[in-house]
């Protein structure tokens, strides 16, 4: 335990002093939410769109950010990778689940802070707007951001281990749109309807986004939340097993 | 006084392919000895040290690291070995004491250990002027100091620098040499090198590797004897021109 505690906190130090993480894990989502509460603003009321609607964007906002912390994940696997710093700890006593949890720990310390700092400015601007979010549904989604929080960290540390620096980041930002328009942020997939909505339910993306959402509503029913909960948990299960297994393969090739 | 064996190995080879990049070494170093794996690029010196330190499995053969098989006892040995890797290997966003601090974290656990062991390093190495440093801000000289002071922060029995002073300039080469001396005894040493003078001037003894074999090893008094020749590089071009022949 401690070997991965003392490879967190590396990691920790590492990103935090990479400005790059600041302006793309918690700046551009911040700005985000601002940008989309103006549109909001500027949609008439006559459309009937409440996707932008600060109790709604808060809970895309938060799924949105976490697909920055894969790209971060994805980042800082495939750097160690390729530069010799993981050859010296691969002749260390630390072992593969040292390596996988110490790359997971920092990145959700990450996550749950941008999703804080996020989900702060989100109660900020709707009692500004006049429409306050009620505080406890910003709790509960904070809680049931967890589960989303895992699958995306554990996406970030899979394609850091099969694409080199160059590939991940790249192929990080296809997820990040994928996630962004599959997981309803930007669009309301459920009103859209049609094959649309049957490709988003095909992806865990929309069930990140609708169990934050639901439990920022504070709306506790099966299909509005332990359903969208209970299928991105198994999601981040099969990621994390994938990622560590992956991880734990490419370490003995490199062994070899 | 009597030495135990630190490191020995019986027809150790490694293949990728084709190609065989260590073929059939035989090699003993003593406790406390300093080795000098002495060859050109491509010979197999880095191959050797990433299967003794267990970064990589041999084909064939076996390897003992006081006592300890490679392949059977792995987490033994990387408990008891340090490794300089040929790439200065350092977290370039961390400083220099948040380096060691690291190391010493991994090999020795406990915080109140591992921060006086931090200190006696710093100390040792003389990084104190820099201990504030980002890695990345140091320049090869420095890089490598640390490099070499994040290996031995743990305690460990056997040290493998894997080309220490490659790219150095003469000025930093010479006081990393002294840091290295400072090292001699304290525990076994394998130096992988192509600088003739750098092997001279260090090592107990030489071990010279052409093509993946190893063709001669002993003092620099033994192998000038063996060979005829005078200086270490000229024994060098004898035994290379030889072994071509």
């Amino acid at each position: 335990m401690n070997r991965t505690l003392q490879f967190s906190k590396r990691n920790l130090i590492e990103i935090s002093r990479d400005v790059l993480s600041y302006i793309f894990c918690i700046g551009f989502p911040l700005v985000m939410l601002g940008v989309m509460t103006l549109v909001n603003e500027s949609i008439p009321k006559e459309a009937g769109m409440t996707i932008f609607r600060i109790d709604n964007l808060a809970g895309g906002i938060g799924i949105f950010g976490l697909t920055f912390i894969m790209l971060f994940s994805a980042m800082a696997v495939s750097k160690d990778r390729t530069s010799s710093f993981l050859i010296r700890m691969y002749a260390s006593p630390m072992k593969g689940s040292d390596f996988t949890n110490g790359y997971l720990l920092p990145m959700l310390v990450v996550a749950l802070v941008q999703a804080a700092l996020s989900f702060i400015v989100a109660f900020i601007i709707s009692v500004t707007v006049g429409d306050a979010i009620n505080p406890l549904g910003l709790l509960a989604g904070l809680a049931s951001l967890l589960p989303s929080a895992l699958f995306f960290v554990f996406i970030g540390i899979l394609f850091g281990t099969l694409f080199n620096d160059k590939a991940a980041p790249g192929l990080c930002s296809i997820i990040i749109s994928l996630g962004s328009f599959l997981g309803g942020i930007w669009f309301d997939a459920e009103a859209t309807g049609g094959v649309m909505l049957k490709i988003c339910k095909c992806m865990p993306f929309l069930y990140c986004t609708k169990s934050v959402r639901s439990a920022i509503h504070l709306e506790f029913g099966w299909e509005e939340f332990w359903l969208p909960l209970l299928i991105v948990t198994a999601a981040a299960a099969v990621m994390a097993v994938l990622s560590m297994l992956v991880f734990r393969t490419k370490m003995k090739a490199d062994l070899a | 006084m009597e030495r135990n064996v630190a490191i020995d190995t019986k027809n150790l080879t490694k293949k990728y392919g084709s190609k065989t990049a260590v073929d059939h070494l035989n090699l003993t170093v003593m406790e406390g000895e300093m080795l000098a794996l002495l060859g050109v690029n491509g010979a197999g010196k880095t191959t050797t040290i990433r299967m003794l330190s267990g970064l990589s499995t041999p084909t064939e053969g076996e390897a003992r690291i006081l006592g300890n098989d490679v392949r059977e006892d792995q987490d033994k040995v990387k408990s008891l070995v340090g490794i300089s890797p040929q790439d200065t290997a350092v977290a370039e966003n961390l400083t220099v004491e948040e380096n060691l601090a690291f190391m010493a974290g991994i090999y020795l656990g406990r915080k109140e250990e591992s921060k006086s062991r931090v200190e006696e390093i710093l100390k040792g190495f003389h990084l104190e002027e820099v201990r504030a440093k980002k890695a990345k801000t140091l320049s090869g000289g420095w890089k490598r100091k640390l490099s070499i002071a994040m290996a031995i922060i743990g305690k460990p029995k056997v040290l493998y620098l894997d080309e220490p002073t490659l790219g150095l300039d003469v000025l930093a080469r010479r006081e990393l040499w002294r840091e290295i001396e400072s090292l001699k005894s304290q525990m076994t040493i394998i130096l992988t090198t192509h600088y003739m003078e750098e092997a001279e001037a260090l090592a107990d003894r030489i071990a010279i590797m052409i093509d993946g074999s190893l063709v001669m090893t002993g003092t620099l008094a033994e192998l000038e004897e063996a060979t005829g020749k005078k200086g270490l590089e000229e024994v060098f071009v004898s035994v290379a021109e030889g072994s071509k022949a």
